[in-house]
Parts: structure tokens; sequence; C-alpha cells
């Protein structure tokens, strides 16, 4: 579990770090301001597919402890006045993710896609109506529904990258 | 196994969170600057870059309008050059004026100029985070604008950090007045791109096209900062679309008037404590 995540590899780096990390940079660049008109006000949710994607490829390195801290650095940074929400609804994503993942490891790409596609739509109705009951008031849902699409259309570049790292720092990890 | 205790141990933990935050705001406030501020180097550093490739952009494409842009300004100059000539006379005017009826002066205002280093992204709130904090003279309660109009307030304040809440965030309220009849309202964000007015009195007549400014009431922003046209007016829903572009936001002026009119956050009361039944005038009302 947790601790198996900071021991050091006996090579020098801890490899085993690069899903926890990559996450943690997923969410960072998920609040930095991107400088393209309309985006700059709903950006795509990189840390959630920094998190699909390790649940399901290495769900051992990216254990829960590791993405509640992700979630709760997301809601420190990005201002929201109820921190928790992400926390939450990341862990649930893995949990839920983790009873499916045997139907996704291995299989095609666009199967993948369409998973995603169903965790973000799933992922943001649930942000919606939980930020929606704790404000007090039915949110509109436009920027939500925006947020899902957005999110959707830039997971294969995120999968991409997430690959690429996943080869060159974990395979024989 | 040891999973099938930690998971649950962790959603409960962030449902506490959220119940914690929702019930003592200060304490989340506290801990989300001191984040932003120990993160403000780094996303500065991330922030960088990508101004940089996005102001490229933005030149590019500024080379195909050259000659258009170049006509534009040139028939803007000789507009404004008017308006200049009528802005000093009313300005003239307006010190003689003052003298006249012994108005006191309007206080000089600071202006502090701070980098957009990061924004609030998800769906749900509509902030950004400045590389300019304490240390460079920010307050909680400050104006922040850009060159076209009110972009939002401080809300937050670190070491070199402070955190702007947006016009158009769900909490932001401000208090406002219909420029051409001085009716007054209070502009409410709900994080759509334009904010509506609530509390305009019953016989106001809003159409779209009217411009609307702050007014000094509450103390917090001095009367008259540009914040935008009323777009629509829909069945008694009135929406404003803001002067600020606010979705390419790269610098604000966060602006010190002076103005003592936001409570320091420990002065705030908690949703559950009644303020009227402890204020000392209650007594000798009854």
């Amino acid at each position: 579990m947790g601790m198996v995540l900071f021991q050091r590899e006996a090579g020098g780096f801890p490899n085993k770090l690069v899903p926890f990390l990559t996450t943690l940079l997923f969410v960072v660049i998920s609040i930095v301001p991107w400088h393209v008109p309309g985006l700059a006000m709903v950006a795509p949710a990189f840390g959630l597919m920094a998190v699909y994607h390790w649940t399901i490829y290495r769900p051992d390195l990216l254990p829960p402890s590791a993405v509640f801290v992700a979630g709760l650095l997301l809601d420190l940074l990005n201002g929201t006045p109820y921190v928790g929400t992400s926390a939450l609804s990341l862990l649930l994503t893995r949990s839920v993710l983790m009873s499916q993942r045997r139907f996704f490891v291995n299989r095609l790409f666009p199967v993948l896609w369409a998973g995603f596609l169903l965790t973000a739509a799933a992922v943001v109705a649930f942000e919606w109506a939980l930020v929606s009951a704790l404000h007090g008031a039915v949110l509109g849902a436009r920027p939500a529904i925006f947020e899902a699409l957005l999110t959707v259309a830039i997971f294969p570049l995120a999968s991409y990258l997430l690959a690429r790292a996943q080869r060159a720092f974990l395979m024989r990890v | 196994m040891a999973h099938r205790v930690v998971v649950p141990f962790l959603v409960l933990l962030s449902m506490m969170f959220i119940v914690l935050g929702k019930a003592d705001v200060l304490l989340f406030d506290r801990l989300r600057i001191g984040i932003a501020d120990a993160a403000a180097p780094v996303l500065q550093v991330v922030a960088q870059p990508l101004s940089a490739v996005a102001g490229a952009a933005r030149h590019a494409e500024g080379l195909f309008d050259l000659y258009h842009d170049n006509e534009r300004l040139r028939e803007e100059n000789a507009r404004l050059l008017q308006w200049q000539e009528v802005a000093r006379r009313l300005q003239a005017e307006n010190v003689a004026l003052r003298d006249l009826v012994k108005l006191s002066p309007e206080g000089a205002a600071h202006y502090i100029s701070a980098q957009v280093i990061a924004n609030s992204g998800g769906a749900f709130a509509r902030n950004v985070l400045v590389s300019a904090g304490e240390r460079d003279g920010v307050a909680r309660g400050q104006a922040a604008v850009t060159g076209e109009g009110l972009v939002g307030r401080v809300a937050e304040v670190g070491e070199r950090a402070a955190r702007i809440l947006l016009l158009t965030d769900l909490n932001s309220r401000i208090p406002v007045t219909v420029a051409s009849t001085n009716d007054r309202a209070v502009m409410a964000g709900d994080n759509s791109d334009q904010p509506r007015l609530l509390y305009l009195p019953i016989n106001a007549v809003v159409k779209p096209g009217d411009r609307i400014v702050t007014t000094g009431a509450g103390g917090v922003f001095p009367p008259g900062l540009p914040v935008g046209l009323v777009a629509s007016v829909e069945g008694g829903a009135v929406r404003v679309e803001p002067f600020a572009q606010l979705s390419r936001l790269d610098y604000v002026r966060i602006v010190d008037f002076g103005l003592g009119g936001v409570l320091p956050q420990s002065a705030v009361p908690r949703p559950k404590a009644k303020r009227g039944a402890r204020a000392p005038d209650s007594d000798a009302a009854r």
C-alpha cells in the first residue's frame, strides 16, 4: 500500500513514484492558465485522466491514499469553497474502476476511450450534483457538460503521454 | 485486507472535509492560501512559457490584420484626442466645482500589477491566483481590474500570492448601479459567463446595452468602476456581459482605494451565530 510507494528502487530514482508524480503534475497542469479563449474558464480535468490511466494499468502504484492526496491538492489549489469534493470523486472513481478494470486491460484504445467517456460523464455529473447540493441551488449544467466534453476530447493525448511514461519508467517495476 | 479499510476511511475523511469546510470557512481558507503560497513559484515557472506562447500566437495573428488595425487605430486616435480635450475640460471644471462645494478630494488609488499564475480550472469555481501578495501590499477586498473593467475582488491573500474571486463565480456579489438610471442592484455570479442582476427596484427599466458600474455602497469598491453592459433581459433575469475578458486574463491590476469596507475574515460571524441577538445596541433599542 502506501508504504510500497516510497520504497526506493535499488537503481536510484524511485520509478514507482512515477504514477503518483505524473498524477500530481496533471493536477497542476489543470490549473495553469492556457490562454486559449474559453478554455481558460473551464479546463479539462487532467487529474482524472491520470487517475483513470494508472488505475487501469498500475493500480498497485497509485493506491487510494495517493489518489486522495492528489484530489485534496486539486481542491486546495483550485480554490473551491468545498474542499474534499475532488478527493471524494477521484476516490470513488478509483473504486468503481477497480471493479471493472479487467474489462479494460489489454483492450484497444477505442474501448479505453469509451470507458473514459462514461467515467468523465459520471464524475462531472456527480460533482455537479454534489456542489449543487452544497451550494443549495441547482447550478447551470452547461459549464459542467463543456468540461466533460473537453476532458474526453483531450484524453487521447494524455493517455499517449502517460503510456510513454509507463514504458520509459515502469517496464521492469 | 488493508484496502478494505483504507478506501472507506478516506471516503469518510473527504466527506468530513466537505462538511467541515462548510461549517468552518476559516480553517480551509488558511490552508488553501498556504498551499497556493507554496506553489506560487512553481506555478509561475509553468505559467511563463505558456504565456509567452500565447503572446507569440497573438502576435502572429496581429500581423495579418496590421493594415486594418492601423486604419482603425488612426480613426480611433482622432476620436480619442477629441475626448481627451473634453476630459481635460471636465477635469478642470470638476476640480473647480469640488473646490466650490468643499468636497474632500478623492484618495489617490494605488495600483499593484500581478501576473495570473493559475485559474480554478474546474466547472464549479471561477477564480484566479495571481503572483502578488501581502508583501506587495495586496489586501482582502481590494478590486482587481484590467484596462477594460472590473475583474473581481481579492478573496484570499498569502505572502506572495493572492486569490481573486471573479465576477462570474458562484459566490461573487458586487453592489452595482445602472449608470443611466442610477438604479441599484447586486450583481451575482452563477458560474456562467454572464452574471445576473439581483434586487433591482421593481419599477426599474433596464434594457440591453445599459452600462453597469460599481456603487460605493458598502465601502468596498469606489463608485463608477466600469463593470459591463446589460446583455439580455429575459423574464426578469437581467444578465451582464463583463467588459473584462475573463477567459484570457494575463495580468491584472489590483487597486487599493484605501477603503475600509471589508471586514477582516475573523470578524465575519459564523453562519450559526445570531448577530442581532448579540449586538450591543439591541438592548438600547428595546
